[in-house]
């Protein structure tokens, strides 16, 4: 086994670290020389991860343009050796890179255009799952509503911005030119899922991205209505908490309701039967 | 594990993302579709979805470029097991990958690497397709590889190698009329030695593909229709080896579904020239 085993970390080392060593093993060729030859395979290696990363992060690779984005691949591939067997994975350390590596970390919209991209690529063919339907929500009983307890959509993926990444995407994706980049005043959350076998972003609002975090968390609705009561004030709160669920049963972003486990939960909110029953339809 | 010779499927092509949509709002005159294993192997969304869809309405054939059967890494079973789960749910009439390496020490180069044709390669390769035929419960079907290198340790030809393979492991295989025209030209043999060198009763299907000539070498791109030169060795190895699965292979320039429809017309005029229409449809 040696001689085969030995054979193929050398030629491996040619093509990750320029190592020539291989050549000794390589017959010239009528045409052509070793190096030639096995300079087929080593363009080859990068060329190819290239591609994979301009094909995973498209409007990153608009973004900075082709000579940034070929400066930037063969940066990233230096890194990050491909250690999958499946090429989709490749690029997965990409946003972490941006925003570690220099030059690239100076500039927060990289790694976010890439976590955003990444983000959408994961949930267009993330695990499959019913999403939860309008009905199956108004079926529960009025008396139960502030012990329900909400199941994100398999695919759902929660990302903060602090520059304008959602706008900067969408420029380069329709194609437009983009805005210049600029930190916001104040972090953009968004939520990125797949609906309808299409990956999906879309900006969440302070208090509805609190109330999403808190509801992944396995948080009951009677809770998150406190919290949003907390969040921006009493008046209207659960209506606003329930606007909220409803929008999220319109995206699909859930995947199933359940009641947990303890009535106490229903008595500490001080939502009763009455109350909780009202939520749903209030925002039809 | 079943030994039946699979069937003659007709004339195929590769199953494109560019293509669902056609493929499945028309009917396109295709007989079947090969898939990349690993764009599948994924946890779910659109592409599962297709292929659920189009596996009702075509055979399927799963074509891997990750097995890396000739590395001396260990076999990778967390690989294997997801080939596995996604032959269950595709049920290809067989699955096949090349006879090459991919990577050692936990890299994968993505790139389809040379074997020395050596005795102790050989043992290696045999021992390997053995397991990995144990474990999916059916034969394998290997591919020839182009090549752009040479070693001098090879103690024999390729499709000596090919052949003892086939025989000791007791696998299928798959003729890349392609792979053994660019091979042939960068190594300055003849196709016709090596198609009278691989056992007849062997080959399952065949692979026509487009390449790029780089004057004193040519590189495997499957990126252009396929050349006159490479139709010829299609003409000889249908006069050769009977009724065999044909498929084109293209990965990249993906041209509208229609001209590879047409392409496709011109191996099937090939064989039904060479094999006379009753033999082919006695075939099939």
């Amino acid at each position: 086994m040696s001689g085969l085993k030995a054979l193929q970390e050398s030629f491996q080392r040619g093509l990750l670290a320029g190592d020539d060593a291989i050549l000794s093993e390589i017959n010239d060729s009528a045409k052509e020389s070793r190096d030639i030859r096995f300079g087929v395979y080593r363009n080859a290696y990068v060329l190819r991860f290239i591609e994979v990363l301009s094909s995973d992060y498209e409007q990153l690779h608009a973004y900075v343009g082709d000579a940034g984005f070929a400066k930037l691949a063969r940066a990233y591939i230096a890194a990050h050796p491909s250690d999958r067997r499946n090429a989709r994975d490749f690029g997965r350390n990409m946003p972490r890179f941006l925003g570690h590596a220099n030059p690239y970390a100076k500039h927060s919209e990289l790694a976010e255009i890439a976590g955003l991209e990444k983000a959408l690529g994961d949930a267009f063919d993330g695990p499959d799952a019913e999403p939860l339907s309008l009905e199956r929500l108004a079926a529960t009983a009025p008396e139960d509503w502030p012990r329900l307890v909400f199941v994100p959509h398999p695919t759902a993926i929660r990302l903060t911005f602090t520059t304008n990444t959602a706008d900067l995407w969408s420029a380069l994706h329709g194609e437009t030119p983009p805005p210049k980049p600029r930190r916001l005043e104040q972090r953009q959350p968004v939520i990125i899922w797949r609906q309808d076998l299409m990956a999906r972003f879309r900006p969440l609002p302070p208090e509805e991205a609190m109330m999403w975090d808190e509801a992944a968390k396995g948080v009951a609705f009677g809770v998150l209505c406190e919290m949003v009561a907390t969040f921006a004030g009493t008046v209207g709160a659960e209506l606003r908490a329930a606007s909220y669920l409803r929008g999220w049963v319109d995206m699909g972003v859930l995947a199933d309701c359940r009641l947990a486990p303890s009535p106490r939960l229903q008595v500490a909110t001080g939502l009763g039967p009455g109350n909780s029953a009202s939520l749903l339809p209030v925002t039809q | 594990m079943s030994t039946k010779r699979p069937p003659f499927l007709g004339f195929g092509l590769g199953l494109r993302a560019q293509h669902y949509r056609e493929i499945l709002h028309g009917t396109p005159k295709v007989d079947w579709f090969e898939v990349i294993s690993e764009n599948y192997m994924i946890p779910g969304g659109q592409p599962l979805r297709m292929l659920d869809q189009i596996r009702e309405r075509y055979p399927i054939v799963m074509h891997g470029v990750s097995l890396s059967i000739a590395s001396t890494a260990p076999l990778d079973m967390e690989y294997l097991q997801c080939l596995k789960t996604l032959a269950e749910r595709a049920n290809p009439k067989w699955i096949s990958d090349h006879l090459c390496w991919t990577g050692v020490h936990g890299v994968n180069l993505h790139d389809l690497l040379p074997v020395p044709y050596t005795k102790e390669a050989l043992d290696h390769v045999v021992e390997r397709v053995t397991q990995v035929q144990d474990f999916l419960g059916r034969r394998l079907t290997l591919e020839n590889v182009s090549s752009y290198v040479t070693f001098g340790q090879s103690e024999m030809t390729e499709w000596e190698f090919v052949t003892e393979v086939a025989n000791r492991a007791d696998c299928w295989l798959l003729f890349d009329v392609n792979n053994v025209y660019v091979s042939a030209f960068n190594h300055g043999f003849d196709t016709a030695a090596f198609l009278n060198g691989v056992p007849r009763d062997r080959v399952v299907q065949f692979h026509v593909a487009g390449h790029s000539h780089e004057e004193s070498h040519i590189v495997d791109t499957h990126d252009h229709p396929v050349c006159p030169e490479v139709w010829d060795v299609y003409r000889a190895a249908v006069a050769h080896f009977g009724p065999v699965s044909t498929m084109i292979e293209r990965d990249d320039n993906i041209p509208p579904l229609t001209e590879l429809v047409d392409e496709l017309d011109h191996a099937r005029r090939i064989a039904a020239e060479v094999l006379g229409a009753k033999r082919m449809e006695a075939a099939a």
